[in-house]
């Protein structure tokens, strides 16, 4: 097969870059990687510890680069490395657990940063996180993916196969009950 | 929990939406909402989401490095892992599930051989005698290999 692969080309779409991919061209993963890794990191940086943000995400990429030839296009790219990456994260906690290491803390995780603003950011950060950990899956996906991930509501509707109503409504429901968690 | 959607909930809905709209777009800083609805409550959390979490953590350099670090890891990963048991003696990689499936055979082969019950010379008699033994003895193997198999799936 020809290969069409142009790593100057900035409009390659994801599913080019993966044919290339399979076809032998180790480097269309960059492409890949350089385009996906602001959104995966930052879903990241909502629910994994500050420290761990960087390792999961590079986790998730080496998973990805591994089962990249297995990838059969049912779904799109972008929703197979959410899935990949809402995984990852649920095994960061399942490893946690098991190796019975303490919840977020935020104190501890806060005292690493020197200013009293950074601290508290990060005092604030980690009851955030809290929270959205202890949120069921649909109230935790639909804030992710407005705040995380950018996606406008209709975009948001659109992938959760929803009209827009409902998903505004999921929404409002969604950060009630992050409120409530906060106030615990 | 809420799920019913009445026109005063679905007007929250929409000013919400709006509300967490303008602050991705940093309009907005402070609640938008009258003090007396319910809405400003909420619109504190997004505020608080917002604030919390910058919209752009990673600038291009990050990026690169971030990049840099994957690569390496990559490389050695690949250099520090061992070939498999299975790929030692076959060249190639094999399944765990097969890996299971031959250990399996190689048991059940064994006990045949080794069961005199199932010989077709000798005495019946000493076969009835040994046989519960071999049966015991293959199901303590299988037992192993599927704690084995059990240990190593959840590494």
């Amino acid at each position: 097969m020809e290969n069409t692969f142009n790593p100057t080309l900035p409009d390659s779409t994801d599913e080019l870059l993966i044919q290339n991919f399979k076809d032998g061209r180790k480097d269309a993963f960059d492409l890949l990687y350089y385009r996906h890794l602001p959104k995966v990191y930052k879903r990241v940086r909502y629910v994994i510890p500050e420290n761990d943000v960087e390792d999961v995400t590079q986790e998730i990429f080496i998973a990805a680069l591994n089962s990249l030839s297995s990838f059969r296009g049912d779904s799109k790219f972008s929703t197979w490395l959410r899935t990949l990456t809402n995984y990852k994260v649920a095994e960061f906690y399942r490893k946690r657990s098991r190796k019975q290491e303490p919840p977020l803390s935020p104190l501890s995780d806060a005292a690493a940063y020197t200013t009293d603003s950074a601290a508290k950011t990060m005092e604030e950060r980690v009851y955030l996180q809290r929270a959205l950990q202890n949120l069921p899956e649909n109230y935790k996906e639909i804030i992710l993916l407005r705040f995380a991930e950018d996606l406008q509501f209709n975009e948001i509707a659109e992938l959760t196969s929803q009209n827009l109503e409902a998903t505004k409504s999921l929404f409002r429901r969604a950060i009630a009950a992050l409120r409530t968690h906060l106030e615990k | 929990m809420d799920q019913t959607n009445t026109p005063l909930h679905s007007q929250q809905d929409d000013q919400l939406a709006d509300f967490a709209d303008q602050v991705l777009k940093g309009k907005m800083k402070y609640p938008a909402s009258p003090p007396t609805d319910t809405l400003p409550g909420l619109e504190e959390t997004i505020l608080r989401l917002s604030s919390s979490f910058p919209p752009n953590p990673l600038d291009d350099a990050a990026v690169k490095q971030m990049h840099v670090r994957l690569k390496a890891r990559i490389r050695r990963e690949e250099q520090s892992a061992k070939p498999s048991f299975w790929k030692k003696w076959f060249g190639r990689d094999v399944s765990p599930q097969l890996g299971l499936a031959f250990a399996v055979l190689a048991i059940l082969v064994v006990v045949v051989i080794s069961a005199p019950s199932l010989t077709t010379s000798g005495s019946s008699t000493a076969g009835t005698a040994s046989a519960p033994v071999n049966i015991f003895i293959a199901g303590g193997l299988l037992l192993m290999v599927a704690i084995a198999f059990w240990v190593s799936r959840r590494k």
